[in-house]
């Protein structure tokens, strides 16, 4: 498994795309740094392209790279080495590259511009959301045969956790305002790892305004110890989950 | 008749609802070239990606070297395998590449077999990276790939497509060496001519059914053809079908 | 030896005072009281030690002066301290041990009906109510700092607490842990001056029924609401800082039923909400910094005629909200961070007017718990759909002339007006519409070229 992490780890060095990933990602944080002068403003406006852009470009890089790949991974299925140290080193170099050019293209100009606590979550939640959208990306390419059909469905998951999600969320919150929706709230606004890594933000940059009696019931939640521990858990399953269904589903594939 | 190497029995690969391989029984020895032939999606790749483990057979079991074949991938070391279609890493030379695939299978230069770079002409272009190369190049490299390890069991997907003839000549040479030295060779190929010098035995594959799977010179003096392509139409036609199966 | 210099002056002048200096040691024979008792108007008595024989009642023109280690301990006996006479000054003395009571409001120092009462330097140390006054005129409360005791609110009392008063200045004092900072009802023309007022279980600083007050560079933090303008008339507001009050309820400023107020270079920061506006009229809002407030300003409509410029609005999560649609107040020259217009004209104001009131501010109106999609993508599109097809927001609240960077900024130099000359011709300064658009224009580009993949041979 080293070894294929190693070498897919070089190959992904090399790769465009992870390059230009990270030269956009620090173009876009440098250039609202230096643009809006406030560096809260500038941390606000990266919020939204972080939540946005980071998922997308974790699920169709990795869905991309996976077809891209295959006949390298059939190369390496016909080596004395099992399909789960394959798939294994292969998803830990994608994990690793795509972090490294995220902290480059993210991490750092946070680093310089805004070393704060909100800062800090951002970065954590973006490479959290990387994750899960890689592990999500590397299972849609394992069960879709074709690389055109396998973006397709990339690009619906992407704007269903993006936007359909928070769009039927918030449509069904104002139809049925007039029932007791409390109890549902919170662990329907948690199911989604976009929305879940952006209260963890807003818990930072919002907190003020979560501190309102609105709010509160979020902040009492998530602002927990108990909160966060639950929250990391989804995340952590939201990438588990398509990781052990992907080692699955490659286990039995036919290459 | 030599030990058997690869056993196939049963084996049977479903897609959907198309059987690409249909009870297939069958067993290659040590010390032979089998021409592996039939028509498009004649099921002939399957078979071969079966006994790789690229493809997990619907039913029956294969044994290679009296293993049964599962999740344990060891067997495969004894394995060299040239595919249909080389697609390697783009953004790798062609020296990186022998290099990584020599680490991952953890073989020194001494336990490595690297003189038909030279034969094929690589060796000049060793820094040239494999996404520039054009089909042939990637073919000869393919072959290096799979005969540099020394493999007892070799296996070609149409590894003369593609490749000038002088290039085929001296692959094919290889695995009759490997056949010499004890090895078991399988090859499939829609160019019979070039292969049928060579080989030992042919199987015939139709419709994912093992046809039959005879020495060549049996196959000849049934039809009584010279070459193993006019043989084919007449055994097909012929009776003698029926004695086989 | 000055004091001998006063006293032979005095004698001199043959006026009608003549002013005694009286040194009392706690311990010694007689006690304070006997001391005060003996001294007359004008005089002046030096204390040491702790003094406890309860509660002391300074009753004739006197001051009192705190040696190093001066302590007045009432002992829960009443008021600590009583002044009842006109031009008593108290200074550099710890007081503590006032009874609790609600009852009888009892005091760490109690003033009662009089003119021109000092009180300086002084540490009040967990006394029910600090510092009292009533009826006091042309009173100075300068220097002292008063602590509290953390409770509930039962169980506390006001820090520095004044009724029916006027003239009053209350200037550098630091007032932590009472249940308001400082409390003013029917106070007048008085000044509250640089005062530093934390961790008050309600209000840092409260007004009722008061008028012509001014309350200026002071700072409020982590109060239950910052500070509370109720009932008041002509209060000027000026230099303050507003931070962190947090809460349900919590607000930076809490404006209810003021007239002809103004609030001019204040700072509103992390609180939950900077200023809330309820029945006013007539309310000045200029030059104030609001950031990282939940809501900068919350309005509601029976608020008329206050006027809005010069104000910078940035990283807050809302900037501006209201209950109501009918909002006859104005807005103009103010920076918001959100702007998303454009500058042709170089006149540092934007070509297109803002509308602060977003559209998410009215869904989380309607339904608090959206504002979990706060910075959502959905909640942009929508804020962005509203911005440019005004259907649920009010036509008439909006900015016409929204500053292209903060005021602040420009106030900083000239450099900076000169750099922005220097810039080629035609270059559109934008503001969050720049980065908003490059966001628009990534994703919009990402989607278009994976949309190939899609169909690859469409």
């Amino acid at each position: 498994m080293l070894k294929v992490f190693k070498y897919t780890l070089i190959d992904l060095a090399r790769n465009r795309f992870v390059l230009g990933y990270a030269l956009l990602m620090l173009l876009v944080a440098q250039g609202l740094f230096a643009l809006e002068g406030d560096p809260t403003k500038a941390l606000l406006s990266l919020v939204q392209v972080v939540m946005a852009l980071v998922p997308l470009i974790a699920l169709v890089f990795t869905v991309v790279y996976m077809y891209d790949t295959i006949e390298f991974t059939q190369l390496l299925a016909v080596q004395p080495m099992t399909r789960s140290a394959i798939l294994g080193g292969q998803l830990l170099a994608l994990a690793t590259a795509l972090l490294l050019a995220q902290a480059v293209g993210l991490g750092l100009p946070l680093l310089v511009h805004s070393p704060t606590m909100a800062a800090l979550v951002l970065s954590l939640s973006g490479s959290v959301l990387v994750l899960v959208f890689a592990a999500l990306g590397a299972l849609i390419a394992l069960k879709q045969r074709e690389k055109a059909r396998g973006v397709g469905v990339a690009l619906a998951i992407w704007f269903l956790f993006v936007l359909v999600y928070d769009a039927l969320l918030m449509w069904a919150m104002f139809t049925l305002s007039d029932y007791p929706i409390e109890p549902f709230v919170v662990p329907l606004a948690g199911i989604n790892p976009i929305d879940l890594a952006r209260i963890m933000v807003m818990l930072q940059v919002d907190l003020a305004a979560m501190m309102g009696y609105s709010g509160a019931i979020y902040k009492n939640f998530f602002g927990s110890v108990g909160g966060t521990v639950v929250a990391a858990l989804i995340l952590l399953l939201w990438i588990a989950i398509p990781v052990l269904l992907a080692f699955r589903v490659f286990k039995r594939k036919d290459l | 008749m030599a030990e058997a190497r690869i056993i196939l029995q049963g084996v049977g690969k479903r897609y959907g609802a198309l059987w690409a391989l249909r009870h297939v029984d069958c067993a290659f020895h040590a010390g032979e070239v089998v021409m592996l032939i039939g028509p498009n999606a004649s099921g002939k790749t399957t078979l071969i990606k079966s006994l790789l483990g690229l493809v997990r057979p619907t039913e029956g079991l294969i044994k290679v070297n009296d293993e049964v074949i599962g999740s344990d991938p060891a067997y495969r070391r004894a394995i060299g395998y040239m595919p249909q279609i080389s697609q390697f890493p783009a953004t790798l030379t062609i020296g990186q590449l022998l290099e990584m695939m020599a680490d991952i299978r953890e073989l020194g230069k001494s336990e490595l077999e690297d003189s038909l770079v030279e034969e094929l002409g690589l060796a000049a272009q060793l820094d040239k990276r494999l996404s520039t190369l054009s089909g042939g190049t990637k073919q000869k490299v393919s072959a290096v790939l799979a005969l540099r390890t020394r493999p007892s069991i070799l296996v070609m997907d149409e590894p003369t497509a593609g490749l000038d003839p002088v290039s085929s000549k001296r692959v094919l040479q290889r695995a009759a060496a490997v056949r010499d030295t004890g090895g078991t060779v399988l090859i499939t190929s829609h160019l019979m001519e070039e292969v049928e010098s060579l080989a030992d035995r042919v199987a015939y594959l139709e419709d994912g059914t093992l046809k039959f799977l005879l020495p060549v010179q049996e196959v000849l003096e049934r039809t009584g053809a010279k070459r193993v392509s006019e043989a084919l139409p007449r055994m097909l036609e012929s009776n003698a079908m029926s004695n086989i199966l | 030896m000055r004091k001998g210099l006063i006293l032979i002056l005095a004698c001199v002048t043959g006026g009608p005072l003549v002013a005694h200096s009286w040194t009392y040691r706690a311990g010694t024979s007689g006690t304070l009281q006997q001391v005060i008792g003996k001294a007359t108007a004008g005089d002046t008595i030096i204390v040491d030690g702790t003094v406890s024989e309860g509660s002391i009642h300074v009753d004739r023109s006197l001051v009192l002066l705190g040696g190093t280690d001066a302590v007045i301990d009432g002992g829960g006996k009443n008021d600590a301290l009583r002044i009842t006479a006109d031009d008593v000054t108290v200074k550099g003395f710890t007081i503590r041990g006032s009874r609790r009571s609600n009852l009888d409001d009892m005091a760490g120092i109690k003033v009662n009906e009089c003119r021109g009462v000092v009180i300086s330097d002084n540490f009040v140390d967990q006394c029910f109510f600090a510092i009292y006054l009533s009826g006091a005129k042309d009173a100075l409360i300068e220097g002292n700092t008063v602590l509290g005791e953390p409770g509930d609110e039962d169980h506390m009392a006001n820090g520095i607490h004044l009724w029916k008063c006027s003239n009053a200045t209350i200037r550098n004092n630091r007032i932590e842990y009472h249940r308001d900072g400082i409390y003013f009802e029917f106070v007048t023309d008085s000044h509250i001056i640089g005062n530093t007022s934390l961790h008050n279980l309600r209000y840092g600083l409260h007004f009722m029924f008061s008028h012509r007050d001014a309350y200026e560079d002071n700072h409020f933090e982590d109060n239950g609401a910052g500070v509370a303008v109720m009932f008041s008339k002509e209060i000027a507001m000026r230099r303050n800082h507003f931070v962190a009050n947090r809460g349900a309820s919590a607000y930076g400023l809490l404006l209810k039923e003021i007239n002809d107020g103004e609030i001019i270079g204040n700072t509103f920061q992390d609180n939950t909400t900077g200023i809330m506006i309820d029945g006013c009229n007539r309310i000045n809002v200029h030059d104030n910094e609001f950031r990282l407030n939940g809501w900068a300003l919350r309005l509601f409509a029976n608020a008329i005629d206050c006027d809005f410029r010069g104000n910078t609005f940035a990283g807050n999560t809302f900037d501006v909200s209201t209950n109501g649609s009918l909002i006859p107040n104005t807005m103009n020259g103010n920076y918001w961070d959100r702007y998303a217009g454009y500058d042709l004209d170089r006149d540092g104001y934007g070509d297109v007017p803002h509308r602060p009131l977003g559209f998410f501010t009215l869904l989380v109106e309607m339904q608090p718990y959206a504002m979990v999609f706060s910075r959502s993508l959905f909640v942009s599109l929508l804020d962005r759909a509203e911005r440019l097809i005004p259907s649920l927001t009010p036509e008439s609240m909006k900015d016409d002339r929204p500053l292209m960077r903060p005021p602040a900024s420009l106030k900083k130099g000239t450099d900076h007006v000169e750099e922005k000359q220097d810039a080629p011709a035609g270059k559109v300064t934008a503001n969050e519409g720049s980065s908003g658009g490059v966001l628009w224009l990534l994703v919009g580009v990402a989607f278009l070229s994976s949309i190939r993949y899609l169909f690859p041979h469409g």
